[in-house]
């Protein structure tokens, strides 16, 4: 067991000034002092979220780093140490380099990521469309067995709730156990990504099991409790070994020397490193949801559709709806699906307690605990010019 | 020298000291006021920023849609659901979904038998 589960990922250094702004962030009010007193995180209320870190004026919060782990491991010539980076990453990290927000830095990131040494250099975004996959899949099941089709009684209750964001997780398990039975059994992209890397790639590269080290990289703090969570282990070892920030591989880029910016543009290695435009929008509140309905609407129909764009799902606004009529060729008429997007989880309580009452006509919520989505995680580059 | 004395009326000193501290306050809590609105303005263009060079990354995707993606048809077939394409196999529900809650010491103990067989 690592030392996380009892110190905490996010925790508030001395340099705090006690300006009670974070108090003010935090989704679960789990930051409590007195002004001109030194704040305090209370572990079992704590999401991880990091959203008191990156809002913080003085940078007096810190989360807890892995970075020496992962350095030992690239260090170590027995280890074959691959690594994931999540979509928002690649849309940030630009940033740390001057570059302007939005920049799309992943072909540079995944030549970066090889002069580290990493020895196979994949993409999270393989294990988003895998989660498409299983958690569309899953959808459809509820779906049938709410309608009464047969064969699908074991499926789970209506509204399903995604479940890639470890922030919003760990909320549900703390806040409103009831709720649990909606939310999708599919674990999360980075999660499904250690199982695979563990016992796929071995079979298909004939390596030891023993032998990898799965790495993330992660626009998101919570993902480093995520990865640390006990259950996480069914290649047989611990899934995902380590996770580090886009923050800190900013930083290691710069610790090796490496010229980020003159890098020539480099592909992620085949297998498990290929991906859609569906799985790169998962770095946006929406997106999940977005890339799901493309997915659902053709296997449910049958048919191609013209515009994959669901521009009706995306925006800022922290709640959003929209209903989507499906053609479902198995049952020979349309269905209306309404779904719920939730960006921040200080807007979450009134659609689960909804859900709990049975008002809800939601068939899917995609519930994100950042403001924006994974894009503005607590991993995320810390934009010092908005103070 | 307090501002508000006893007496009916001000003097004009009073009144310019008075004006003047009520000027200064004013201009002050404008300041303020316009850094607020400016970092809040800052802090959603940046996210706009960032989920914009996603959506124009997507555009430029070869493939758009996660069940195209032929990597993800190739684990199934060769993997998780030999020779077919089937999410929710077997093998993809003990690798690929989990538990919450109460329910995850089971799922531990589960996969702790199922190491044990292996």
């Amino acid at each position: 067991m690592s030392t996380v589960s009892t110190t905490g990922i996010i925790t508030v250094s001395n340099e705090c000034k006690a300006c009670d702004h974070c108090t003010f962030i935090c989704p679960t009010g789990a930051i409590s002092g007195k002004l001109g007193e030194k704040h305090h995180i209370e572990l079992k209320k704590c999401i991880n979220c990091g959203q008191c870190l990156i809002n913080c004026p003085f940078g007096a919060i810190e989360d807890y780093s892995m970075v020496n782990e992962v350095k030992a491991a690239l260090a170590d010539p027995k280890k074959f140490v691959v690594v994931q980076e999540a979509p928002a990453v690649r849309v940030a990290l630009g940033e740390e380099f001057g570059l302007a927000p939005g920049t799309n830095v992943k072909n540079k990131m995944y030549a970066a990521l090889r002069k580290l040494g990493f020895d196979k250099v994949y993409d999270t975004e393989f294990t988003a469309d895998l989660t498409i996959m299983e958690e569309g899949t899953e959808l459809i099941h509820r779906v049938f067995n709410a309608l009464g089709v047969e064969g699908f009684e074991n499926s789970g209750p209506l509204p399903q709730f995604t479940s890639c964001c470890p922030a919003w997780i760990k909320y549900a398990e703390d806040k409103y156990p009831h709720v649990l039975p909606h939310i999708s059994s599919a674990k999360s992209p980075q999660q499904m990504f250690g199982p695979v890397a563990k016992t796929y790639l071995p079979e298909k590269l004939n390596i030891n099991p023993a032998d990898i080290t799965v790495v993330s990289v992660m626009p998101c703090t919570a993902k480093k409790y995520e990865c640390d969570r006990p259950e996480f282990m069914s290649s047989g070892f611990k899934d995902v070994d380590y996770v580090v920030t886009t923050r800190e591989l900013a930083q290691m880029i710069k610790d090796a020397g490496i010229d980020f910016l003159n890098l020539s543009d480099e592909k992620a290695d085949k297998l498990i490193g290929l991906s859609t435009g569906a799985a790169t929008i998962f770095g946006a509140t929406g997106g999940v949801m977005e890339a799901a309905l493309r997915t659902a609407y053709e296997l449910l129909s049958g048919q191609t559709l013209d515009k994959v764009d669901f521009k009706a799902v995306r925006g800022l606004a922290p709640v959003r709806e929209a209903t989507v009529e499906i053609p479902v060729k198995a049952l020979g008429k349309a269905l209306p699906v309404n779904v719920c997007i939730v960006t921040g989880l200080k807007h979450v309580d009134t659609v689960i307690e909804d859900v709990l009452a049975g008002r809800s006509n939601y068939h899917f919520i995609e519930v994100m605990n950042c403001p924006g989505g994974c894009i503005n995680g607590g991993g995320q580059p810390i934009r010092r010019d908005t103070y | 020298m307090s501002i508000f004395t006893e007496k009916d009326g001000i003097t004009r000193r009073q009144f310019f000291k008075g004006a003047g501290m009520l000027a200064f306050t004013a201009v002050v809590a404008g300041v303020f006021a316009k850094v607020g609105v400016d970092v809040f303005a800052a802090s959603d263009d940046y996210i706009q920023k960032r989920a914009e060079g996603l959506y124009t990354l997507d555009e430029q995707m070869a493939i758009r849609k996660s069940h195209e993606n032929p990597e993800i048809l190739q684990i199934y077939k060769d993997f998780l659901s030999p020779g077919e394409i089937k999410p929710v196999s077997e093998k993809a529900h003990h690798l690929l979904h989990t538990r919450y809650g109460k329910d995850i010491p089971g799922l531990i103990e589960e996969l702790a038998t199922h190491h044990d067989a292996a």
